[in-house]
């Protein structure tokens, strides 16, 4: 292994590749972190484009410009698969994580830098598929369910479906590999003195992150081929007509989605973890129990997935059974929002964008933690079960949470990255226009649900009129937002001020702000010696 | 801190062909582990089917050989139960398929025979078969079929009826059951499908014109313990 480490690091000091064949063919992890954050960013206005194209639909009752329904269905299922498999999971896990987990932990590179470069381009290659799947017969319109009979061959009988399969099945490949790259490198490549007790909590995040992965991904892949089999060679896995059962997808998927959620959000808390400790001015309260909430979260993660499918017709001990299990999972959870709330507290807050995002992360989290209990309940949930109670929820815990984190990241790592700092007054004014905006585009669709409004219909009863119209111009100040922010991002790089290598003082202790801003090309050659960073209580 | 800087300036070949050995092992197991989630899932089919005929879940009956040997019976605990009896019939398969009797009045515990009726309204033999459950969930895994139709394909000539009989029993266990004792009612549906591989009916529509009354004999064959067929 070390001779193709050494090939991918090979040239010294004052080389490094050129041109596009720097990007094409890098083997350098900031790089690849970098191809991976543009990825998102670009996947990121093609499924905020599509959900516009949603709430524009929706402002209004009655069929506003989308005549064909299919493409309701199709605009909402990609939406959904762009969005957490090309733009949540890179921007997070393959962006922050390839850029800052070798940083952090002191080491030159990831363990198998030319497998990093493969699992970016199965990445890119599966966003072209789910792409191309959009323009083949009317597109997937499955949801991001697939869920059978819906997805089999006699209601989606074109090729659009098999594309998005084999999209999913490139992108797991690549998170797949690169799972095994963030656990080989966090465990055998940190820095003398950097025990597993005083990584960063970020580091903590990856590392629990990469095992979901690993033991989620492949779920899916074995489901997916079973559907493409279904779809395209005439077994029978899904299909009742020959011995198949539709709801064994579902427990298929979900024992691959629910882990997913947590693969989404846990790089967040640890983003956010950095992010209040670095501007509370103090370490994290708690380390221990943070890093061992996350291991805690992955594991209950695994056996709550029936309670996607309460309405499938289980008995009451196995509802019980769930509902314990997932209210199970709010004791970690608080653990993590407690130990925030105690950093915070008493500490010298430095109220700057990235804190602004994590404070705003926080409490978006807690808004949909508390709706996830509510969900969690099987009687509750066979009422709110497919309204947009439901889309509220997710888009709290998944979307606007995970999104605030990666915002946060880009702020507090731009000039790390790039080498200049951003305008801190334009990036409390684009917090501020963001909160507001996902507040009021999301807050309403509670009251929504609750009155009955279903997911995935393009029209409604005119009863549903008003807080529609105040979601959409919530989804309008959000993409004021999110152009603003475009617009900050764009200045920085180009017109940014020079940032030195810390600078947000002492209080940020990880390794990253040890080396020069911009990182440059290669570092930590000469291995750093690491004391008690964090103190590990 | 000291030993450190001497493992690190001494030892330090040492240590890197030590890491190199450890990447490489590390990386293996994540490589079993991902082979290890691999198996699960191909397993996961039999596993959910196992699952489904020990719980009942889903409606899943069950199939039982013979009558349990009666129990001691206990007059004051012998229940009884009405099994209403449902039948559908695919949208892609042109027959008329219903029960005999709408619902029968059944001791727990005791050996029943119902009837259904399908008659092909079609030009052309078709082979079909039968899905089934029972609801309530509940009560399936107190469900014994010993014999059913459903357990076999179908074939039927064309304008063809046949009566399709099931043999069953309801468990005396349901009495001790205390979700599903109250039920009193339990409803067994079936719906029948179109097969995908209709070799069987090419098959009897080719000894029907060789002229050997293919379709009586061919069906004995296959369904030997279908005594309640008859050919009209």
């Amino acid at each position: 292994m070390s001779d193709i480490a050494h090939a991918g690091t090979d040239g010294g000091h004052d080389h490094s590749p050129r041109g596009w064949r720097r990007w094409a063919y890098s083997t350098n992890h900031k790089d690849i972190g970098t191809l991976y954050i543009i990825l998102a960013l670009i996947a990121a206005i093609v499924g905020g484009g599509m959900s516009m194209l949603i709430r524009l639909e929706l402002t209004e009752p009655g069929i506003q410009f989308i005549e064909d329904f299919q493409f309701y269905n199709m605009v909402v299922t990609a939406h959904g698969f762009v969005m957490v498999f090309f733009v949540v999971m890179p921007a997070l896990i393959g962006g922050f994580g390839n850029w800052f987990v070798p940083l952090m932990i002191g080491t030159p590179d990831m363990a198998f830098p030319r497998m990093n470069n493969i699992s970016f381009w199965l990445l890119a290659a599966g966003l072209v598929l789910l792409v191309t799947s959009t323009f083949i017969g009317g597109g997937a319109g499955t949801g991001w369910t697939v869920n059978p009979p819906l997805s089999n061959a006699d209601f989606h009988p074109g090729m659009a479906v098999d594309f998005g399969i084999l999209a999913l099945h490139l992108a797991g490949a690549s998170s797949i590999l690169g799972a095994i790259n963030f656990i080989t490198t966090i465990l055998n490549m940190r820095a003398p003195g950097m025990t597993l007790h005083r990584m960063p909590l970020f580091v903590w995040s990856m590392l629990v992150t990469a095992f979901l992965l690993l033991l989620a991904i492949p779920v899916l892949a074995g489901a997916l081929t079973m559907l493409l089999t279904d779809r395209n060679f005439g077994t029978a896995f899904f299909d009742p007509s020959a011995g198949g059962d539709p709801i064994f997808w579902q427990h298929l998927f979900w024992f691959f989605g629910h882990p997913e959620v947590y693969i989404m959000v846990m790089p967040a808390f640890g983003v956010i973890s950095q992010i209040v400790s670095t501007f509370s001015k103090k370490p994290i309260f708690g380390y221990l129990g943070m890093a061992y909430a996350m291991i805690a979260i992955g594991f209950v993660g695994f056996i709550v997935w029936a309670h996607h499918m309460y309405t499938v017709g289980f008995n009451v001990e196995t509802r019980s059974y769930f509902i314990i299990a997932t209210m199970v999972i709010a004791v970690p959870t608080g653990v993590k929002i407690f130990s925030w709330l105690a950093t915070m507290w008493g500490g010298s807050i430095d109220f700057k964008t990235p804190m602004l995002y994590a404070m705003g992360f926080i409490f978006l989290f807690v808004v949909g933690g508390v709706t996830g209990i509510t969900l969690s309940n099987a009687g509750v949930d066979q009422a709110f079960h497919d309204t947009y109670f439901v889309v509220a929820h997710f888009h709290y815990v998944l979307s606007i949470a995970t999104i605030f984190a990666i915002y946060a990241g880009l702020y507090y790592w731009i000039g790390k990255m790039s080498g200049r700092q951003y305008s801190e007054a334009q990036g409390r004014v684009q917090f501020w226009i963001t909160f507001v905006g996902v507040n009021v585009l999301f807050f309403p669709q509670h009251f929504l649900g609750m009155a009955g409004m279903p997911r995935r219909i393009p029209d409604y009863p005119d009863a549903f009129a008003g807080w529609n119209m105040v979601s959409s111009i919530g989804a309008a100040i959000t993409l004021l937002g999110a152009l603003l922010f475009l617009w900050i991002l764009f200045r920085t790089v180009t017109a940014g001020a020079r940032v030195g290598g810390n600078p947000w003082g002492e209080s940020a202790t990880t390794l990253e702000w040890t080396v020069p801003s911009p990182a440059p090309f290669h570092t930590h050659e000469v291995l750093p010696e690491v004391g008690e960073l964090q103190p590990a209580e | 801190m000291g030993m450190d800087h001497a493992r690190s300036s001494r030892g330090g070949t040492r240590r890197q062909n030590n890491g190199a050995r450890r990447t490489k092992l590390t990386a293996y197991a994540l490589v079993g582990l991902i082979a290890g989630m691999g198996a699960l899932v191909a397993a996961a089919e039999p596993m959910y089917r196992a699952f489904c005929q020990v719980t009942g879940f889903g409606g899943t009956t069950r199939i039982a050989d013979q009558l349990k040997p009666a129990a001691p019976v206990d007059i004051a605990a012998a229940g009884y139960v009405t099994v209403r009896f449902d039948a559908n019939t695919n949208a892609n398969l042109p027959w008329r398929f219903r029960p005999v009797q709408n619902e029968l009045r059944v001791r727990v515990g005791e050996q029943v025979l119902a009837h259904f009726e399908a008659t092909n309204l079609s030009g052309r033999t078709i082979a079909g078969t039968a899905t089934f459950n029972v609801t309530p969930y509940k009560t399936a895994r107190y469900f014994n079929k010993i014999e059913c139709f459903c357990f076999t394909e179908q074939v039927l000539g064309p304008g063809e009826t046949a009566q399709m009989p099931v043999t069953f029993f309801v468990d005396r266990e349901i009495l001790k059951d205390a979700g599903a004792k109250g039920e009193s009612t339990i409803t067994l549906s079936y719906t029948f499908f179109a097969d995908k591989d209709q070799s069987a009916a090419r098959e009897a529509e080719a000894e029907q014109r060789a002229g050997n009354h293919g379709l009586a004999h061919s069906d004995a064959k296959r369904y030997p313990a279908s005594p309640g067929k008859l050919k009209i």
